[in-house]
């Protein structure tokens, strides 16, 4: 009981970090069609300026406050001065995220020197539920992670704004003939997702501490997280991301841990094969 | 028809220079390029040439702190040896390759040690695998004398390779009885899936089972796995005593970060990790890491009780003062102990030739180094030195024991 109620706890919380992760991911690449490889580089400067703020002495909370709007102006600079260039290759567009990926992991790497960092947690100490032990870090990661699904999800059906994009998402150029500005969309788009980037790195660098390769660990599950739940919709890499977080969080405690790195992957390619649109097309 | 076979062979003759032309480039860049950087000597109006020492080691990539600690080692050590006039009165020319942690790099920068800049030694390495990538550039191909100075294993035994770090005998065989007086017979070895961590459980499962101890939990992981709630949780319902850990990072922090938040030290279990040094004390917060033993060479609180210790961390941290530590675990103090045994060795030697270095080297001493004194065993390739066990208090290790003299290495 006290084990199945742990095991239920840590699935849920690794499936909360990806769920962040991927929806960010997931929203670029449902609207521009470009997977964005250097996603998993803005969790890892969410990461870093949560880092930052707390090593000059400031507390850890405003670190995690300013960590999605730092990568979120980042991510709106990289889309108007290169992104956008390459719009109509897509192809192109992901070379070109990749080596601004690496630019910023290998910046981080000098940064910290290669180090290892620890960052703390800004709501310390664990609770007792039924016998079993939970961090009071990781459930407010779930919590956050709902409140922004929610919020994602009434931001994307009940605004205005929220229409223009479904619009442009389904079919660009009649958006772009009702007057809808699809290149302030995708910028807008862009900086949001960098943004939800930077938010889950800046959540879960206390889980993780910070390292220059932090982010290529969220990066390759995400990607499967999208194609498992369907490009496009917000729903789809919702459900794409709880899918891959379970499975991932899941599998080493039925299997060994070495051949559940490789399962998931596995089970996830068959899902793919029977159901290509994903989960939710 | 005939213009187009025409038109097809001037094609060709283009593309043939254009690649030509692309290829003189590639390689010019690569052999110039920004793989590896090297310290230009500042003595170049000196009498004699110098004696040329080569460092390979990991300057960027994943281990890079661990790299730029035995560089910045090497760098303190050529330079006390040139201020007080060289080896046989020629100053020492250092040159750093960088193996940037990536074996395929490596080999390409220590041939160009080798073949190009014709060092007379090369030190370095890090990893099991990278010392196993570029030895056979070093002594084989290139006939050259090459000392390892990384924690390891320990069965390296190929001939004019000195290894000047402990072995996993010298860390483990007074370690683990110690554990199991200060811990408990229940064992855990959660470990990275690769050499290093293998071959230590091998060994360690031993030494639990003779010493009356039993191994409760072996696992293996992917070396990038960084959830390990499933483990913690194993570990927590089977009542684990002591966890000898070879998980390394990225996962040792998020592991350790666990362990302390399902209570396993609140308990009183014991963690245990071979590789952690001061320079790994900042992956995890204190409290998370509160109780952890180690048994290694070399810790800063030695320095509180031998003075050639005090004297050169001082010197390091004056030189080099930063994130980048003087600490074991980074194959820094085999470093140390690596040049200044090679010195003497060389000066014993009175010239640089391989066989008569290498026989000197073979039973050279040192009476000072981190640590204390150290000495090669005979025909064996490898260094006795004292061994501290340490317990991380408050996010700094403290001696709790010591090896009564030099350790031998039990190798080869």
């Amino acid at each position: 009981m006290e084990s199945a109620l742990n095991a239920t706890f840590e699935v849920l919380s690794f499936g909360a970090v990806l769920v962040l992760v991927v929806l960010g991911l997931g929203i670029i690449a449902g609207m521009m069609g470009i997977f964005n490889f250097a996603h998993g580089d803005f969790v890892l400067l969410g990461a870093y300026t949560t880092y930052l703020v707390y090593s000059v002495g400031l507390p850890v909370w405003l670190g995690m406050f300013a960590a999605p709007l730092v990568v979120a102006a980042i991510g709106f600079v990289l889309e108007r001065v290169v992104i956008r260039r390459f719009y109509a290759i897509p192809v192109i567009a992901m070379v070109a995220t990749y080596a601004l990926g690496l630019i910023i992991r290998e910046g981080v790497r000098g940064l910290i020197g290669g180090l290892y960092l620890s960052v703390p947690e800004p709501i310390v100490g664990s609770f007792t539920v039924a016998g079993a032990q939970f961090s009071r870090w990781r459930l407010a990661i779930i919590v956050i992670t709902t409140a922004m699904m929610i919020a994602g999800y009434f931001l994307l059906t009940r605004t205005s704004f929220g229409l223009r994009v479904r619009a442009a998402l389904d079919n660009p150029s009649l958006a772009r003939a009702s007057g809808i500005s699809t290149s302030a969309l995708y910028a807008a788009t862009f900086t949001f997702g960098a943004g939800l980037a930077g938010l889950a790195g800046a959540l879960v660098v206390p889980l993780f501490s910070l390292f220059a390769d932090f982010g290529i660990h969220f990066l390759i599950l995400g990607f499967l997280a999208i194609m498992v739940g369907g490009i496009g919709t917000f729903q789809g890499s919702v459900a794409g991301a709880a899918t891959v977080g379970v499975l991932s969080a899941a599998l080493p405690w039925a299997v060994a841990p070495v051949v559940a790195d490789a399962l998931v992957f596995v089970i996830a390619i068959l899902f793919i094969k029977f159901k290509p649109k994903g989960l939710i097309a | 028809m005939c213009d187009q076979s025409a038109g097809g062979a001037k094609a060709s003759r283009v593309s043939r220079r254009r690649f030509l032309h692309s290829a003189a480039w590639m390689s010019g860049a690569v052999a110039t390029g920004v793989g590896s950087w090297v310290l230009q000597p500042r003595w170049s109006n000196a009498a004699a040439a110098p004696i040329r020492v080569g460092i390979a080691t990991d300057l960027t990539g994943a281990i890079a702190y661990a790299g730029n600690a035995n560089a910045n080692t090497a760098r303190m050590v050529v330079k006390d040896i040139n201020d007080a006039g060289g080896i046989l009165g020629r100053p020492i020319e250092l040159l750093i390759a960088d193996t940037a942690s990536d074996e395929s790099v490596a080999v390409a920068n220590v041939r160009r040690l080798i073949q190009r800049d014709k060092v007379d030694l090369v030190l370095g390495g890090i990893t099991s695998s990278m010392r196993n990538a570029i030895k056979d550039v070093i002594v084989t191909r290139g006939k050259t004398l090459y000392i390892y100075p990384e924690q390891y294993e320990g069965k390296e035994c190929t001939s004019y390779l000195f290894c000047t770090g402990p072995t996993l005998s010298q860390q483990c065989d007074r370690f683990i009885p110690w554990l199991i007086k200060n811990g408990g017979k229940r064992f855990a070895l959660p470990a990275s899936n690769y050499v290093f961590p293998r071959a230590v459980n091998e060994h360690a499962r031993k030494f639990i089972e003779n010493n009356g101890g039993e191994v409760i939990v072996e696992e293996y992981y992917p070396v990038d796995q960084i959830e390990y709630s499933a483990t913690v949780s194993r570990i927590m319902t089977n009542k684990v005593d002591v966890v000898l850990n070879t998980i390394i990072p990225p996962g040792a922090g998020p592991f350790f970060k666990r362990l302390y938040e399902a209570g396993f030290g609140r308990r009183g279990g014991r963690l245990a990790c071979l590789y952690y040094d001061e320079a790994s004390l900042n992956i995890n917060e204190p409290q998370e890491i509160e109780g952890m033993a180690n048994c290694l060479d070399y810790f800063r609180a030695v320095t509180s009780e031998d003075l050639a210790s005090e004297r050169i961390q001082a010197k390091y941290d004056r030189e080099f003062p930063g994130r980048i530590l003087f600490a074991a675990g980074t194959g820094a103090t085999g470093m140390y102990r690596g040049l200044k045994l090679w010195e003497l060795a060389v000066k014993e030697a009175g010239n640089l030739d391989r066989e008569h270095v290498a026989a000197a080297l073979d039973h050279a001493k040192i009476s000072e180094g981190p640590g204390g004194p150290a000495e090669m065993v005979p025909g064996k390739r490898h260094c006795r030195m004292n061994m501290y066990t340490a317990v991380a208090k408050n996010g700094k290790f403290e001696i709790v024991a010591r090896s009564a003299g030099l350790v031998d290495p039990m190798a080869c």
